[in-house]
C-alpha cells in the first residue's frame, strides 16, 4: 500500500547535497528524518502552456524506516512530500 | 588549500534548428551560448544533415570556438549513431553515409542500413548514440548480448579507438541504471566512455519551442502526447550545459567529460572547397583551358566588332583573360559558355544577367547580350585581382524550356556530378501562428485576436485581460521560431557541377520532383563552402518573347530576328514614354507607369534608368525625384566634386549603380577597380563596420592626395555609405533592357502576336490575364471567346487584330480532353450529348465549358446547356443513340450573370466590361470613368468608379495605399493615405467594385486621384 498525497504534502528540509541538492534531512509530521539513500533522481517540467509543473523528484529511504517520494517544486522553492510506501 | 581542477568540457552531440521540426535554437545561438559556457569547441551532430554547416562555421569562429562538424545519422531500426568529423576523409565519408541514408528513404527522411558503414568509417569518430542508439536501446530491454554484439560491431568497424560510448543523464526515470550498464559495457570492452548532453535548445527556455516542433512535426497537439512519450520530453534538460554542470550530473564518472575535450581535439577538420572541384571541359587537341577560352575570345572579337576598331575591346580582353586565368576561372567559364551554346542550337533563347554582364568575355562568349565597352561598364565589379572568390554566372532561359537544359547538365556531367543548390522554406510570423496554435490546440478566436497583435501591436490585449497571458506566450513563440527551416525545397536555379561524385563533398538527398537531387546547402551556405554555382534560371518573359516571334514569323512569313534590334527606334520609346507598357518587361508596374511619362526614355541608357530608378533601393534612397527634377531641367546637376563629374555624369550626378562606387572611389580617392569593389561590397554589408573603417581610412588619405578637401572627401564617402545598402548593379539592369526593348517592339509592332505570347505564358509580370485581355480590346484587338469548334489548346492568333483564347483557360480541363476535342471534332459535334459522349470531360470540366460559352456557336443558351448537363448520363462507349429527355423553358443567363460566370472559369472575360453594366446610372450621378478623369482638371473634386485590379501598400510608401481602378475605356490611379485607408480599411478590403471620392492630382501626363471618402458599389 501507498499512500499519496496528489497535492503534495508539504514539508521542511533542513539540508541538502550540494551537488545535486538531494534532500538529507527533512522534517514531517513533528519529526525529523535523515535521508540514508537517494535511490532515484529526476525531473519533470510540463504543462508550461496551462501551468508550469517543474519539479525535481527523489524516492528515498530514512533512517526512521520510511520509503517516500518527496520534491521541490523549482517554481516556489518548497518541498513537498508526493508518496509514502508502507 | 588546493581546489580541485575546474573541470573541462566540450559538447559532442548537439541539434540546431537545421535538425528540422526538433533542435529549437539556431547554429548562432549555440555557438554563442558554448562560448560563453567557456568551451573551446562545440560540434553540430544534427540529424542526418550538416545543412548549417558553414553557418556553424562562420558563428563559431566568431565566438572563437573551433567548430566541430558531425551529424546523428538514423541507422536500420530507428537507431541513432552519432559521428564526429576528423579529418578531410572523414568528411567525405559523413557526406557519403548521409546521402546514402538520404536516397535510399523518401523524401525528408532517411535510413542506413549498418552493414553501409562498411568501408566508410576512416576519418571518422562514432558515439553510441542516445537512448534511441542500438546499444542503450539493447540494454533498456535488458539485452545484454544484444548490446555486446552491436558494441562490437560499431567497435570492429570504426576501431576502438574511435567507438565511444555515450553517456547522458538528463534527469528521467531510469538513466542512473542505463548509465551504469553502459559504463560496465564499456569497460569490459575496453572501449571509451563519453558524456554528451544530446542539446536541442541553447537555454532551458528553449524546451517550450521543442515541445512545438515536435508537435507540428508529428501533426499533433502537445494535449495529445503526454511528456516522456514518444517524441516528447520529460522535461527541460536537454540545453547546453557548462563543464560544471555536466560535472555535477557525472560526479562518478569525471573521465566522461575529460574525454569530452580529449576527443575534440583529435577533431580538426577544417572545410575548404574550391576551384578544383569543377569538372574539367574538354578542349580540342589538349589545348588548356586558358588557350581555349582566348581562342574562342578572339572569334567573338572578330564577329561582334567586325568592321569596328578593335582596339579598345582588345586591350579589355587581355585584362579580363589575365585575372580570369589568374583566378583559375577559365575552365569555369568554358562550362558556361558550353551550357549557353547548347541551349541556342536548340533554339532556346537565354541570356545572362547580373554582374557578369561586366564581363567583356562574358560577351564575346555570348553569354551576356551587353557590351561592357558601349555601356561603360566595370568588370572588377564581377571579377578582380583583389577579391579572390568565385562569381557567379546567372542565366535566364526560356522558362518553358528551362529543363532541358538542366537535363543537357546532367547528360554532360553525371548524375553523380550535378545536383541542384536545396532552399529552406521557413516559418514566417503569419504561418507560425498556425502552427503553433494547432500545437496548443487555441480556439480559432484566440487565434483571430493573435493574428490582429501580431499584425498591430496595439491590438495586443491590456493587462488584466484574460487572454493576454496566453497571446503574449503565443506571440512570443511566434517570434522565436520566426526563420527557423521549416523544409527543404529546391532552388529556382542554382546547380552545382563538381569533378569528383558530389556525395563525398557535400551530401545530397532527393528533391519533390522525381529524380531531382538537391545538396543539403542552400545558395549561402554553398558561397561560404567556395563551391561554383550556376544559376539557371526560367524566365517566362524569354518564353513570350521566343512565342511572340514565332507567332510574328508565321504570321509574316519572316523571322522577326529580335536579337538584331539596334533600340533606336523613336515609335517603341514614344510608346514607352506615354507609359503604355501593360506587358511590357519590367516597365508595366503602377510605379513605372507614374514615372515614364516624367522620364520620357529616349534611348537603352535611359531605358536602363528607368528599371533601376522604381526599385526599393532608389526609392529608400530618395533617389527617384532629384534624379527626375534634374532630368526635367526643374535643378541644376551640380557634383560634390569636378572630379566626380566622369562618373556619375551618366545619371545627372545622382548614384544609382554598383558600378559607379567603383568609379567615384577610383577618380576621387586612387582606388584601383578592385579596391573599389571591396569598398563597395563592405558598404552592402551589415558586419563589415571594422573594413569600412581601414578603407574610409583609404578613401580619404587618396582623396587628400589628390588635392581634394577633407570635408568633401568625407561627405561624399558618408553619400557612398548610405547608398551601399541597397544599391543595383547596371549591367544587371542593361541585360535585363534588352528583353524591355524587345517585348516593347514587340507590343508597338505586333499586338496580336504578343498579347497572345503573354496570355500562354501566365503566370508572369505584374497584370492579371483579365487586365491583358481588356487592355487588348482597348487596343482595337478582338479577343475571341473560347469556342469547342476552334480552339486550340492554347491561345492563337486568328487574324493580325484577333486572338482566340485557348482551352487552357478553362479550369478543370485536362489535358487529355482538348486532345480529344481536338481529334474528335472533324467529325463535327452535334449536341452536347454527342460531345459529352466521346470526350468525356466529366460533369465539371462540361459545366465550365459551358460557363466559359465554349457552346455558344451553336446557339443555345447557356442555362439550357446547364440544364441539359444536369440529364446526361453517359458510359464510355455508348452507343449515339438519342433519347426523349425532359426538357424545360428556362429564361436565359442575364449578361452580368454570364459575364460572371464567364470571370469564374476562365479568370477573365471576353465579353463587355463589369463596369460597361453600370455606366448608363454612373453617369446620371455624374460618377466619372477612365474617360472622364482623363478630362478633369487638376484639383478637381470628383467621383469615380471602376474595378479593383490592383492594391499596393509597398513597404516604402509609408502607409500609403495605391489601387489601380479599371473600367471599359482604361485603368485609373486612385492613391490613399494611411487615415482614409484606416477609416475604411473593411471597405477596400471587401469589396472589387469601388466608388471613390477625392481630388484630382495631375503631374504632366499622370493623373491619379487622391481618396477621401471610400464606398462599395451598389448593384
Amino acid at each position: 500500500m501507498t499512500r499519496l498525497w496528489s497535492m503534495g504534502e508539504s514539508i521542511t528540509v533542513e539540508e541538502t547535497a550540494l551537488a545535486n541538492r538531494a534532500p538529507r534531512r527533512f522534517h514531517w509530521q513533528a519529526q525529523t528524518h535523515q535521508v540514508l539513500e537517494v535511490t532515484q533522481t529526476w525531473r519533470v517540467d510540463v504543462d508550461w502552456w496551462r501551468t508550469r509543473i517543474w519539479r525535481t523528484y527523489f524516492k528515498l529511504s530514512t533512517d526512521t524506516g520510511l520509503l517516500v517520494i518527496i520534491y521541490q517544486d523549482l517554481i516556489d522553492q518548497q518541498w513537498y512530500l508526493q508518496r509514502l510506501y508502507d | 588549500m588546493t581546489h580541485p581542477p575546474a573541470p573541462t568540457y566540450v559538447e559532442l552531440h548537439c541539434h540546431s534548428c537545421f535538425s528540422l521540426l526538433d533542435g529549437a535554437s539556431t547554429p548562432e545561438a549555440l555557438a554563442a551560448q558554448a562560448a560563453a559556457a567557456g568551451m573551446p569547441a562545440l560540434a553540430l551532430t544534427d540529424h542526418d544533415a550538416v545543412y548549417s554547416a558553414p553557418r556553424f562555421i562562420r558563428a563559431a569562429r566568431e565566438h572563437g570556438l573551433r567548430p566541430i562538424l558531425g551529424a546523428e545519422l538514423t541507422l536500420s531500426g530507428g537507431h541513432h549513431l552519432t559521428l564526429l568529423v576528423k579529418n578531410q576523409a572523414g568528411w567525405h565519408n559523413l557526406c557519403y553515409l548521409i546521402s546514402r541514408a538520404r536516397h535510399i528513404m523518401p523524401k525528408g527522411e532517411a535510413k542506413l542500413a549498418p552493414e553501409e558503414l562498411l568501408g566508410c568509417t576512416n576519418g571518422l569518430i562514432a558515439l553510441s548514440g542516445c537512448r534511441r542508439g542500438e546499444i542503450a536501446t539493447a540494454l533498456r530491454r535488458d539485452d545484454r548480448q544484444g548490446a555486446l554484439a552491436a558494441a562490437r560491431r560499431y567497435r570492429d568497424l570504426f576501431g576502438s579507438d574511435n567507438f565511444w560510448i555515450e553517456l547522458q543523464r538528463h534527469l528521467v526515470p531510469g538513466e542512473a541504471q542505463l548509465a551504469n550498464r553502459l559504463v560496465a559495457l564499456a569497460t569490459y570492452l575496453q572501449l571509451g566512455y563519453v558524456a554528451t548532453n544530446n542539446v536541442h535548445y541553447a537555454r532551458p527556455a528553449g524546451h517550450r519551442l521543442q515541445d512545438i516542433l515536435v508537435c507540428i512535426r508529428h501533426l499533433t497537439t502537445l494535449d495529445a502526447i503526454p511528456p516522456g512519450v514518444g517524441p516528447r520530453r520529460f522535461n527541460s534538460e536537454y540545453y547546453l550545459k557548462t563543464a560544471a554542470q555536466m560535472a555535477a550530473l557525472f560526479p562518478d564518472h569525471p573521465q566522461a567529460l575529460a574525454n569530452s575535450v580529449r576527443l575534440a581535439e583529435r577533431c580538426q577538420f577544417e572545410l575548404d572547397y574550391g576551384l578544383q572541384d569543377l569538372p574539367h571541359f574538354p578542349t580540342p587537341h589538349g589545348m588548356s583551358s586558358g588557350a581555349y577560352l582566348r581562342r574562342l575570345c578572339e572569334e567573338g572579337l572578330s564577329q561582334r566588332y567586325q568592321g569596328a576598331d578593335q582596339k579598345p575591346a582588345r586591350r579589355q580582353l587581355i585584362h579580363e583573360l589575365n585575372i580570369i586565368e589568374q583566378a583559375g576561372l577559365a575552365n569555369y567559364f568554358l562550362i558556361v559558355w558550353d551550357i549557353v551554346r547548347q541551349a541556342r542550337s536548340q533554339g532556346i533563347r537565354c541570356q545572362g544577367r547580373g554582374s557578369a554582364a561586366n564581363s567583356l568575355v562574358a560577351y564575346l562568349l555570348h553569354i551576356s547580350p551587353i557590351d561592357p565597352l558601349v555601356h561603360d561598364l566595370v568588370f572588377e565589379r564581377f571579377l578582380s585581382a583583389e577579391r579572390q572568390v568565385v562569381p557567379d554566372i546567372d542565366i535566364d532561359f526560356d522558362a518553358q524550356r528551362r529543363e532541358e537544359v538542366i537535363q543537357y547538365i546532367y547528360q554532360t556531367y553525371g548524375a553523380e556530378h550535378t545536383a541542384m543548390a536545396c532552399t529552406f522554406v521557413t516559418f514566417r510570423a503569419r504561418s507560425a501562428l498556425r502552427d503553433i496554435g494547432k500545437a496548443l490546440n487555441l480556439p480559432p478566436e484566440t487565434l483571430a485576436a493573435a493574428a490582429r497583435a501580431l499584425e498591430n501591436e496595439a491590438h495586443t490585449p491590456a493587462p488584466g485581460d484574460a487572454q493576454r497571458d496566453t497571446l503574449l506566450s503565443l506571440l512570443e513563440l511566434c517570434q522565436q521560431i520566426e526563420g527557423f527551416p521549416r523544409h527543404l525545397g529546391i532552388h529556382s536555379g542554382g546547380m552545382i557541377i563538381t569533378g569528383p561524385p558530389l556525395m563525398g563533398r557535400v551530401p545530397t538527398e532527393p528533391a519533390t520532383m522525381p529524380d531531382r537531387v538537391v545538396v543539403q546547402w542552400d545558395k549561402e551556405g554553398l558561397e561560404d563552402a567556395g563551391l561554383v554555382k550556376i544559376d539557371i534560371l526560367g524566365l517566362r518573359m524569354l518564353s513570350a518573347v521566343t512565342e511572340a516571334a514565332d507567332l510574328v514569323a508565321e504570321q509574316t512569313g519572316s523571322d522577326p530576328e529580335l536579337d538584331a534590334l539596334t533600340f533606336d527606334d523613336p515609335a517603341v520609346f514614344e510608346m514607352i514614354g506615354q507609359a503604355d507598357t501593360v506587358g511590357v518587361f519590367q516597365v508595366e508596374s503602377r510605379a513605372q507607369a507614374q514615372m515614364l511619362p516624367r522620364l520620357k526614355p529616349r534611348s537603352f541608357n535611359d531605358l536602363v534608368v528607368a528599371i533601376s530608378l522604381i526599385r526599393p533601393g532608389p526609392i529608400q534612397g530618395n533617389m527617384v525625384h532629384p534624379y527626375l527634377r534634374r532630368r526635367l531641367n526643374l535643378e541644376p546637376i551640380t557634383y560634390a566634386h569636378p572630379l566626380l563629374e566622369p562618373a556619375l555624369s551618366e545619371t545627372l550626378g545622382v548614384i544609382l549603380f554598383q558600378e559607379q562606387v567603383l568609379k567615384v572611389a577610383r577618380d576621387l580617392a586612387g582606388f584601383t577597380a578592385g579596391q573599389g569593389e571591396q569598398l563597395r561590397r563592405a558598404l552592402g554589408s551589415k558586419r563589415a563596420t571594422t573594413a569600412i573603417e581601414a578603407l574610409q581610412a583609404d578613401f580619404l588619405a587618396g582623396a587628400r592626395a589628390r588635392g581634394v578637401p577633407q570635408e568633401v572627401a568625407a561627405a561624399v564617402f558618408d553619400q557612398l555609405r548610405a547608398f551601399g545598402g541597397y544599391s543595383f548593379a547596371k549591367s544587371h539592369a542593361a541585360a535585363f533592357t534588352v528583353l524591355v526593348y524587345q517585348s516593347a517592339w514587340l507590343k508597338r509592332y505586333h499586338l496580336a502576336p504578343f498579347y497572345t505570347a503573354l496570355l500562354n505564358n501566365q503566370p508572369m509580370g505584374f497584370w492579371t490575364p483579365a487586365v491583358l485581355v481588356n487592355e487588348a480590346r482597348r487596343r482595337d484587338l478582338t479577343v475571341l471567346p473560347v469556342d469547342v469548334t476552334a480552339s486550340q489548346a492554347v491561345c492563337t492568333v486568328t487574324g493580325e487584330s484577333s486572338i482566340r483564347l485557348g482551352f487552357n483557360y478553362v479550369k478543370g480541363l485536362r489535358q487529355e480532353h482538348v486532345q480529344r476535342i481536338l481529334n474528335e471534332r472533324s467529325d463535327p459535334f452535334i449536341s452536347l450529348a454527342d460531345f459529352y459522349r466521346r470526350v468525356r470531360p466529366g460533369r465539371q470540366a462540361a459545366e465550365n465549358l459551358i460557363r466559359s460559352g465554349a457552346f455558344d456557336g451553336w446557339g443555345v443558351p447557356r442555362r439550357q446547356l446547364l440544364w441539359e448537363l444536369g440529364t446526361l448520363h453517359p458510359q464510355e462507349g455508348e452507343l449515339a443513340l438519342e433519347f426523349q429527355t425532359e426538357t424545360a423553358e428556362l429564361p436565359p443567363l442575364t449578361p452580368t450573370e454570364a459575364m460572371l460566370g464567364e470571370q469564374e472559369v476562365l479568370g477573365l472575360s471576353t465579353g463587355e466590361h463589369i463596369m460597361a453594366f453600370y455606366r448608363s446610372r454612373l453617369a446620371e450621378r455624374g460618377i466619372l470613368g477612365s474617360a472622364g478623369l482623363e478630362r478633369a482638371g487638376n484639383g478637381q473634386r470628383v467621383q469615380v468608379a471602376g474595378l479593383v485590379v490592383v492594391h499596393q501598400s509597398p513597404p516604402t510608401a509609408k502607409g500609403h495605399h495605391f489601387i489601380t481602378l479599371e473600367d471599359e475605356d482604361g485603368l485609373m490611379n486612385i492613391i490613399i493615405r494611411p487615415r482614409v485607408f484606416d477609416r475604411y480599411r473593411r471597405v477596400l478590403r471587401e469589396h472589387r467594385l469601388l466608388l471613390f471620392g477625392g481630388v484630382v492630382q495631375r503631374a504632366g501626363e499622370v493623373i491619379s486621384l487622391l481618396a477621401r471618402q471610400v464606398a462599395p458599389l451598389q448593384q
